[in-house]
């Protein structure tokens, strides 16, 4: 795609990505993959690390045009500065005509992106690698059954996490921790809000240096809801302003979305069973509050 | 879950038992499998030592009938003229024994009352398993329900309850085929078919790694077997918005072609996220063996009245 | 050219530069640091081309350099211990996927206890990764090494990634004589990297190393990575073959030494097999029938060319300089399950543990056990397996002992002071 994505109308209605994947019914993952994939074209090779995604290429079938890598879950980043610095070389010495050169793309989870897969990441930055990374962020261990990774958000129910007060901890912000090493761009995305996606799918398709996307990732499956309200789902996740949606490019900061008039953020847990004992049998007041408190801070700060 | 609570049943009727999933976690929507093994003379410690899938059940519980129609399923692999086949269905067992051109026995056990919404749908393992209890003729009704007891305790009661109730009455449903299943014999070692081993050839490397070069090629698996609820488009209501259904859709299951979007109903699993995002609310849902069977109906007519139905 | 004197590290950076490797990945660790240190001088003085990137760990220097290997360039890595293990689940991934590439590892113990000098549990510890393994002697065997490795390593009837493995101190900073072989000579020995059809270009997208689902698929590509590393062992005879004729040095699959005639035989790998050439100097001369056979191919095992070296010979005493623990020495294992059942195969295979974690081999050990093999050959009856390890050591490793393990409030200046507070009257 090569004209400037500005409205809805010029998003692709026919899609690069192949029909028939495992992946879940409903799975807000695919939905931001697919949307990327349409702005990202075939010439691209996705390296992944270990996570629901890695069965999207299972022999003998896959969906994309272009071409795949899987690595491992920890390592991912190092997996694409191989094939980047290759290709360059390749480049370099003629081996390899222009046109027959690649956008590398990292795809990996929040399990990868928050934890294992973080010093192969920073390492990455560090060094300037020119390629793009996306994280499907389903807050969990989602490929073996839902347990809490480092973005699993407070509260929430989980296959480890199962209590009466969910998860104890808190979502790592990992938007600052990529923002810190100064790259040429992060950007937080959701399949929900597809022109804002395209957009900044757009910029960092053009952009060179590390460009670094979570996606966060609707997930019927693990988040325990029914998959037609995906979609719901996360535009709710954007208007309570759980998610923000933002960018970062030279030092600065920039929220993409500020929603005003904030509906109150239990209208999005309320939604799914991960957060079912908030509710019932009583109202959690405490935790509910101390959620939603965390919200207003955040954008106390922003605005 | 529908192993599980077959399996404690004969383990609590005295059997010795193995029961698993084919696999760990499954994604949603997607088939699953489960087998159990059950041997008498649990108390004589007698073990199973069989593990794995089973090469020749006496038993199989198809849930979902569209399973039926995958070859690479695989349900009725190992079957023989004495394996009972009980299907989940709302066709007639002659249609069945029909299609698949079954010698054995085939028994159905009557799919469920329609449902619009899938929060709706009854628990199909316990309704399988008090079917399949009812078949095996060794295991009590009070065997049953405590089974149902232990494995869904922590759903609570209200879920234990419900599938008490489905578990009961698909075995009484079934209590005129009571025992019904016999035990099979174990693979004979004498004058046993001898496997076809081969010697590997050495092949390239570039065939011999774990590589794909075609592209796309995800669409021949039909993922659209996975509906239960199909999404349908009333083109006259449709807005030719700027394809909200087509960006939305997850699987990339709906493409504009001319004007007008198009579901893709061989790889549409069902997940009804068009449904609810439709501007002008121009996308209905219905349940998917209705849409399959007004369809069967079309052809049916079409076979009788001697048009292909492809022309229609 | 003449010899010039070369480290084992120095050796295998030459080894790289000869081959005109296109990418190294590195990552730092003891002894094997030299290696990159001597490639980034020549990258960065463009005395060699090529590119050179340091990765925050071995895991990720593994992901990359099977990743820029399945992109279609030549590339050269190198780690040791604590670090090939760090990389390890990488070792085995980047086999499967037929991506040819030349890893030189420095022999190191492994923790725990910590240590830095040689012994091969690191490299043993890939054997059945699917890379294959060549081991060296001496410096001048490192540098012919790295070029045989990267022939083997891209055959298209191998196509697998190969370790050259070299002992950490007794090679890694040992200076030797070494011929470098002619530039000229080693590009017609050793052609450019052609990647065929597994590499990534837009023109032709691939799909590389998918998931499998059910045994079945995965036994097929486990298995075809096995028969590619035995089609490499005639593979490296005839590579070998012609770097002798190149070259004018012998570089097959095993060195035997004096065991034409020979009733015992030494059977270890790495530089302390140098040590027992040495010893079978000695003995010859004491009038003994004794020779060493080497193995250089561990990875694939050259079964057939071992058990023909070995016809004749009478007893095996197998050195190993590793620890399968809970079982014993692997090369003693290996051998056994490669001779079983072989007609005119050795009556006595006595089993020796020796050299962990750089453990000196005296002379006289070498001599010892050749008399234990010879012995065990007379009377048809094998001793237990033995740790060369002496009363000195002993009684040394017991005063070191009495040092650690003395009593807090011995060594405390404040003799109580060491215990907690409000403690003191309490005894």
């Amino acid at each position: 795609m090569s004209e400037t994505i500005r409205r809805m109308k010029d998003l692709p209605s026919t899609h690069l990505l192949g029909t028939g994947t495992p992946m879940c019914s409903g799975c807000g993952g695919l939905e931001a993959l697919h949307q990327i994939y349409d702005v990202l074209g075939e010439n691209t090779v996705f390296v992944n690390a270990a996570g629901c995604m890695t069965l999207l290429s299972v022999y003998p079938f896959t969906p994309f045009r272009g071409s795949w890598l899987y690595t491992a879950m920890g390592s991912a980043p190092a997996g694409a500065q191989g094939v980047r610095d290759a290709l360059d070389i390749l480049l370099q010495q003629g081996r390899l005509p222009p046109e027959d050169d690649l956008q590398v793309v990292v795809l990996t989870g929040d399990g990868s992106a928050y934890g294992m897969g973080m010093s192969a990441t920073s390492g990455a930055m560090d060094r300037d690698l020119d390629f793009i990374y996306i994280c499907y962020d389903n807050e969990g261990y989602g490929n073996t059954g839902q347990q809490y990774s480092s973005a699993t958000p407070h509260g929430a129910t989980t296959a480890t996490s199962c209590g009466s007060r969910g998860y104890p901890g808190y979502k790592k912000d990992l938007f600052s921790v990529w923002s810190a090493h100064r790259p040429s761009y992060v950007a937080t995305v959701i399949g929900s809000e597809p022109l804002d996606l395209a957009k900044k799918i757009e910029k960092a398709r053009d952009m060179t240096g590390p460009r670094m996307i979570i996606a966060l990732s609707p997930c019927p499956t693990g988040w325990d809801y029914d998959p037609k309200d995906s979609v719901d789902i996360g535009k709710l996740a954007v208007k309570t302003g759980v998610w923000p949606l933002k960018e970062y490019e030279n030092g600065v900061v920039t929220h993409t979305r500020v929603p005003r008039d904030r509906p109150p953020v239990e209208e999005y847990l309320q939604r799914q069973g991960r957060f079912a004992h908030l509710f019932r049998p009583e109202r959690n007041e405490e935790l509910l509050a101390e959620i939603q408190d965390r919200v207003d801070h955040y954008w106390e700060e922003v605005v | 879950m529908a192993s599980r609570v077959l399996g404690t049943a004969l383990f609590r009727s005295g059997f010795t038992v193995q029961d698993a999933p084919k696999y760990g976690a499954e994604r949603r929507g997607a088939p699953i499998f489960s087998t159990v093994r059950a041997a008498r003379g649990a108390s004589e410690g007698e073990t199973i030592n069989e593990r794995g899938i089973i090469h020749r059940p006496d038993l199989v519980v198809v849930a979902d009938d569209t399973l039926l129609a995958i070859p690479a399923a695989g349900t009725l692999q190992g079957i023989d003229p004495d394996t009972v086949v009980l299907v989940n269905s709302r066709e007639s067992a002659d249609t069945w024994r029909h299609r698949l051109n079954l010698q054995g026995e085939l028994l159905i056990l009557p799919a469920g009352s329609e449902v619009e919404d899938r929060a709706d749908l009854p628990h199909i393992g316990a309704t399988c398993a008090g079917a399949a209890a009812c078949l095996l003729g060794v295991i009590e009704p009070e065997a049953l329900t405590t089974a149902i007891d232990e494995e869904l305790g922590p759903l609570g009661e209200e879920a234990v309850a419900e599938n008490r109730e489905n578990a009961s009455a698909a075995f009484e449903a079934m209590i005129a085929h009571r025992g019904i299943v016999t035990e099979g014999a174990a693979v004979p070692a004498k004058d046993y078919e001898p496997p076809a081993w081969v010697e590997l050839p050495v092949d390239d490397a570039s065939i011999a790694a774990p590589d794909i070069r075609a592209a796309a090629n995800s669409v021949q698996v039909r993922t659209g077997l996975w509906r239960t609820l199909r999404p349908v488009i009333d083109y006259d209501l449709c807005g030719k918005c700027w394809w909200v259904c087509s960006t939305f859709c997850p699987d990339s299951a709906i493409a504009v072609e001319g004007d007008k979007p198009v579901i893709d109903y061989d790889h549409c699993k069902g997940c009804m996220v068009c449904v609810g995002i439709c501007p002008p609310h121009a996308i209905g849902s219905i349940p998917e063996y209705l849409a399959q069977q007004r369809e069967q109906q079309t052809i049916e007519e079409g076979e009788a009245d001697g048009t292909d139905p492809a022309d229609r | 050219m003449a010899p010039t004197l070369l480290t084992g590290n120095v050796a295998a950076a030459w080894g790289a530069r000869l081959a005109r490797v296109d990418y190294v990945p590195a990552f730092p660790i003891t002894p094997q640091t030299e290696i990159i240190e001597t490639l980034g001088a020549w990258v960065d003085s463009g005395d060699m081309p090529g590119r050179m990137v340091t990765l925050e760990s071995e895991h990720s220097m593994l992901t990359a350099a099977g990743a820029a290997a399945a992109t279609g360039v030549r590339v050269f890595s190198a780690t040791s211990s604590q670090g090939l293990l760090h990389a390890m689940e990488m070792i085995y991934t980047v086999a499967g996927w037929r991506a040819p590439f030349v890893l030189v590892n420095v022999s190191r113990g492994l923790a725990s206890p910590i240590t830095l000098e040689a012994d091969h549990n690191d490299v043993l510890a890939a054997r059945d990764s699917g890379f294959l393994q060549i081991h060296c002697a001496d410096c001048q065997e490192v540098v012919d090494g790295v070029l045989l490795a990267y022939r083997l390593a891209e055959d298209p009837a191998v196509r697998l990634p190969v370790m050259v493995n070299l002992d950490g101190f007794y090679l890694s900073f040992t200076r030797e004589p070494v011929n470098l072989p002619d530039p000229a000579e080693v590009a017609q020995f050793l052609q450019p990297f052609d990647p065929g059809a597994i590499r990534f270009a837009a023109s032709a997208p691939e799909s590389q190393a998918v998931a499998v689902l059910g045994g079945s698929p995965y036994s097929y590509f486990r298995y075809e990575t096995h028969l590619a590393a035995q089609n490499a062992v005639s593979v490296y005879g005839d590579i070998a073959g012609e770097f002798r004729e190149r070259f004018g040095r012998e570089r097959g699959a095993v060195e035997a030494y004096q065991t034409e005639d020979a009733e015992v035989v030494f059977f270890m790998m790495g530089s302390f097999a140098t040590k027992a050439r040495e010893a079978v100097d000695r003995l010859r001369e004491a009038g003994q029938r004794v020779g060493l056979l080497r193995p250089r191919l561990l990875r694939p095992y050259p079964a057939d060319i071992i058990a023909g070296a070995l016809e004749g010979v009478s007893g095996v005493a197998v050195i190993d300089q590793n620890l399968s623990v809970g079982q014993g020495g692997v090369l003693h294992t290996e051998l056994s399950a490669a001779l079983y059942g072989r007609e005119g195969a050795p009556a006595v295979l006595t089993s020796f543990i020796g050299g962990l974690g750089g453990r000196e081999i005296s002379p006289e050990e070498f001599y010892q056990m050749a008399a234990v093999t010879r012995q065990a050959v007379e009377t048809g009856v094998t001793p237990p397996p033995r740790l060369l390890y002496t009363e000195t050591e002993l009684r040394e490793i017991r005063k070191l002992q009495s040092v650690a393990l003395v009593e807090r409030d011995e060594t405390s200046p404040r003799g109580g002071a060491g215990k907690p507070p409000g403690e003191e009257d309490k005894q």
